[in-house]
């Protein structure tokens, strides 16, 4: 196969038949080339949605919100040229991850979400959606007071078009509570969730994770096992999940040491070049946390690297692999921190 | 006299809307009254089996008489036969199933209870059913006369008959391709080719037998291995393909197995998975999707199961615990087999793998103990050719790339220098390159990135670099506006002036930039901090090649005054050639150099007449 001779179509439809991963990202963005190159902007319109989907649920965070930026240039250069709901729906997926860059600024944060409010106003839709998103960026700038008042407006407004299906709100509303450190209530939420009353794509996919250590600490192990091994095979494979993953070696660690030291090596070599700087914080946090429990186990462990691994030479030495990928977690949670304008993620990574 | 014995009765529910709910929503195609009335004989000879065993034999009868609408067809079972009491209970389960719905359908498998579903399923295709019946058990034999109007009448009959079941149905209007002779021949085999007792189709003409005894290889599919002709003319009778190669399936329960015949051509990833699977003896799906794991895509397979719980349309499976066992299972058996070629039988696995790579990297993705095994033969796009994993493995430390992207910007150069590259572009192959290390200690492997062709290059002499030192520190300020610095070196091949060669961050970089240039204010705002911090690492580079002549010349002191225009060209070439989209400076400077060269150009022929 020469890529560079396929044709626009050719391209679009062999990355259809493809599983979301690199390998469709690749064929997308030599559309992307193709159709710029010709000045088809409708063509590359339509490569980038599908990067904007695909970067929004496979671990390219970055390259959807660039995608984005490019679409929503040439939406509003081409009045009526392009379709408004799913660019709008697409808007979402950029602010749900963006505050995982640290070197965007909060006052750009707040620029993009005044935007997303006056252009859902301006297409007729509530400023629910609003609301919803900045309760949920304030909690991820760690700011849970304010973003506990975001909520409260949100439960009094009615859901519109552009509101998140029902299973996601409750999954927000799940990981907001867990945040809080409210084991209880965090549990009591999930349940619908984890009853199967409520899912759509991606929950319980990722609610699991988070019940899975205020069950523990309520004593309900056998619960959280059951719900762990389910909840595993779901983010099985799939790198959008890298956070989660990373949960499953945290939890695992408590439970089943060697089990989590399995996990590590499944995702370790997807972890290297996720784009999302929050998911691989997580994932090397908990890591680290493992490799110190493994540290004080008598048996020596050689651990699986994939080639071209700083470590791949410390391989036999969980205490230096502990202390890279604690070191790795703190520099993002300090540089987090610094523009979030509190100690919310150092303090997070040292209660893990 | 006959009055006495007949008595009319109503189906206590809408029958036509019954049946309408059958043919429109249920089954996907009439022709399976056919399955539900062979079913029907099943069960009954099944029935007549555990009552008593005494050397009998069950066997299915079916017979067409005249044609188009004046057809008759009969199926008889000699099975264990209905008493009066079974007919009005499986009556009642025919009222209650419309008041269940589905639920009824999929849960309740009790013989009499399909005995009525099944029965009704022949409304499709008649609006005259006539069932006479003996029950094994004793008592009269009984007619059974069913009209879709919701009535129907049991009547009594004299004399001695045979125990079994005798269902004739006279043929609807429109119906008429279900009554023809060929077929049913054609259906019947289609559903029962795998029923343990013999079905004979009559017609006016002959007699023929639908289905041998079933082969000892269904009771036990390892077997099929010493049946290796037999089986494959039972797959292409059954699945009408050619195929050359098999695969038998098992699982440790005994109760599901199968035959995964081997694909004689390559298929895509997301091509539809249709396996056939029997139930119980029975086909019930032909486009089972589910019942072998995702990486399967390379078989097509013959499945029988006993212990898998059918949805309402009989024609798929639940997505439950079970079926997840089974499918784990079944997949092992696949996965086995091939590990065992691995060992015993290379030549077989080669001719596997050569046109069903795709898939056994899928499988070698999701398994490292599988991937082990078997990674010498999977083959890599490389700058040797398409190759083989082994034979890749003999060139240490084997150099891949991550992208396509990658693999393009540094293909020509790595094969004129004869240097191993391996393209790991395409889906799976950078993941399974960067884990074969952890399979084979011994072999060594190394992501390549385009910044790190130059490893191969020739470093120029200190003489040259002396002689060359003025122009390459102007062409590298002419390239630093656009993040890209200049290197002189001798490379093969010399027909190359120059390489761009650019890192993840330049290339992310460069997209980030061009897309600035387009979007609106509040996010080019956001990009330009993205790309603020990947600036200092984006440096590309811009090889010379001083092995060129024409750049031997142009670097030579002399042309210092059109060296700046040069080199603005070479590298808006070689960004063309690299198919870099252009941004509005770079574009603006090809455009000028165009110009200037034109310019150039004319003034010398001008000088010369064009004669020079």
């Amino acid at each position: 196969m020469n890529l560079t001779e396929m044709s626009f179509d050719d391209l679009m439809e062999e990355a259809y038949g493809l599983p979301g991963g690199k390998a469709k990202l690749e064929l997308l963005e030599q559309a992307v080339r193709v159709a710029d190159a010709a000045g088809d902007i409708d063509q590359g319109y339509e490569a980038r949605s599908e990067i904007v989907e695909l970067g929004s649920f496979h671990g390219y965070p970055m390259k959807a919100l660039v995608a984005f930026s490019w679409q929503l240039g040439q939406y509003d250069k081409n009045p009526g040229r392009f379709d408004d709901y799913s660019l709008m729906w697409s808007y979402k997926w950029v602010l749900d991850r963006i505050t995982a860059f640290a070197d965007i600024s909060r006052v750009q944060i707040e620029n993009l979400l005044e935007d997303m409010k006056t252009r859902f106003a301006a297409e007729g839709y509530s400023s629910r959606t609003y609301h919803y998103y900045r309760a949920h960026i304030l909690a991820e700038l760690g700011e849970l007071d304010a973003s506990q008042a975001e909520w409260d407006i949100v439960q009094t407004m009615e859901r519109d078009e552009m509101s998140d299906c029902q299973a996601c709100e409750q999954h927000h509303l799940v990981e907001f509570l867990a945040k809080r450190e409210d084991d209880e209530a965090t549990v009591k939420a999930a349940e619908p969730i984890l009853k199967g009353k409520m899912s759509c794509g991606e929950v319980p996919h990722v609610t699991i994770t988070k019940v899975l250590f205020p069950l523990l600490r309520l004593g309900r192990q056998k619960e959280a096992d059951k719900l762990q091994k389910k909840g595993y095979k779901l983010v099985k494979g799939n790198r959008d999940f890298l956070y989660h993953q990373g949960e499953h070696i945290g939890y695992l660690t408590l439970t089943d040491p060697i089990k989590a030291l399995e996990v590590f090596e499944e995702y370790i070599a997807s972890s290297l070049d996720h784009e999302n700087p929050v998911d691989q914080m997580i994932f090397n946090a908990y890591s680290a946390k493992m490799f110190r429990r493994l540290a004080g186990e008598s048996i020596r462990f050689q651990v699986k690297l994939p080639a071209g691994h700083p470590c791949e030479h410390q391989s036999g030495e969980v205490e230096s692999l502990a202390k890279h990928f604690r070191q790795l977690a703190l520099a993002t949670a300090e540089k987090l921190d610094k523009r979030n304008g509190n100690a919310y993620y150092t303090t997070l990574l040292q209660q893990l | 006299m006959e009055n006495q014995n007949r008595d009319t009765y109503r189906f206590q529910v809408n029958l036509s809307g019954m049946i309408n709910i059958l043919s429109n929503h249920l089954y996907s195609s009439p022709k399976v009254f056919l399955r539900e009335l062979l079913q029907n004989g099943i069960d009954a000879i099944t029935a007549r089996q555990a009552y008593s065993s005494d050397g009998y034999e069950g066997k299915i009868h079916v017979e067409v008489s005249g044609t188009s609408t004046g057809a008759t067809l009969l199926v008889e079972d000699n099975g264990i036969g209905l008493n009066e009491a079974e007919i009005h209970e499986f009556l009642a389960m025919i009222g209650q199933s419309s008041k269940r719905g589905e639920d009824f359908l999929s849960t309740n498998t009790s013989f009499i209870g399909r005995f009525g579903i099944g029965l009704l399923s022949c409304f499709m295709v008649s609006d005259d059913i006539v069932m006479v019946t003996q029950s094994a058990k004793g008592g009269p034999a009984l007619e059974w006369r069913g009209k879709p109007d919701g009535t129907y009448t049991i009547r009594k009959l004299e004399g001695q008959y045979a125990p079994g079941t005798k269902v004739f149905l006279r043929c609807k209007e429109g119906s008429e391709a279900y009554f023809e002779e060929g077929n049913l021949q054609e259906w019947l085999f289609h559903y029962g080719a795998l029923l343990p007792y013999p079905i004979q189709l009559v017609s006016d003409h002959t007699t023929r037998l639908i289905n041998s005894q079933s082969p000892p290889w269904v009771k036990d599919p390892q077997l099929a291995r010493k049946h290796r002709e037999e089986v494959l003319a039972f797959g292409k009778q059954v699945l009408g393909e050619t195929f050359r190669d098999f695969i038998p399936l098992h699982t440790t329960s005994g109760r599901t197995g199968g035959i995964a015949f081997i694909l004689p051509q390559a298929v895509n990833l997301n091509a539809k998975r249709n396996h056939r699977v029997y139930l119980k003896h029975m086909l019930v799906s032909e486009a089972a999707s589910n019942i072998l794991p995702d990486w399967a895509f390379f078989v097509k397979c013959l499945i029988w199961t006993d212990e898998l719980q059918p949805t309402a349309s009989r024609e798929h499976f639940y997505e439950n615990a079970q079926l997840e066992q089974v499918r784990e299972e079944l997949g092992n058996s696949i996965r086995q087999e091939l590990m065992r070629m691995a060992e015993y039988d290379p030549d077989r696995l080669q001719s596997i793998i050569s046109l069903h790579a795709l898939s056994m990297k899928a499988l070698a993705a999701e398994d490292l103990s599988f991937y082990s095994i078997i990674h010498e033969w999977l083959p890599f796009e490389s700058t040797f050719g398409r190759k083989p994993l082994g034979e890749l493995k003999q060139h240490p430390p084997l150099y891949f790339t991550s992208t396509l992207d990658e693999y393009r910007q540094i293909t020509h150069v790595a094969s004129a220098q004869s240097m191993l590259v391996v393209n790991g572009g395409f889906i799976y192959d950078a993941e399974l390159l960067s884990r074969l290390p952890l399979v084979d200690p011994d072999v060594k492997t190394e992501r390549l990135l385009p910044e790190e062709v130059s490893l191969s290059f020739t470093d120029i002499t200190p003489q040259e670099r002396l002689d060359y030192y003025e122009s390459v520190r102007l062409a590298d300020s002419v390239l630093q506006k656009f993040r890209c610095q200049v290197q002189l070196r001798r490379f093969k091949p010399e027909e190359i002036p120059v390489l761009y060669t650019l890192s993840e961050e330049s290339a992310q970089w460069r997209v980030l930039e061009a897309t600035k240039e387009v979007s609106t204010d509040a996010l080019s705002s956001v990009l330009g901090s993205l790309g603020a911090t990947l600036k200092d690492a984006a440096y590309a580079t811009l090889y010379f090649n001083l092995n060129n002549p024409v750049i031997g010349r142009a670097f030579h002191p002399a042309h210092q005054k059109m060296l700046p225009s040069i080199i603005e060209m070479l590298y808006c070439n070689a960004l063309m050639m690299g198919h870099y989209p252009m941004n509005r400076q770079e574009i603006a400077l090809l455009n000028k150099g165009i110009i200037q060269f034109i310019d150039w150009g004319l003034t010398a022929s001008h000088v010369t007449g064009g004669d020079e």
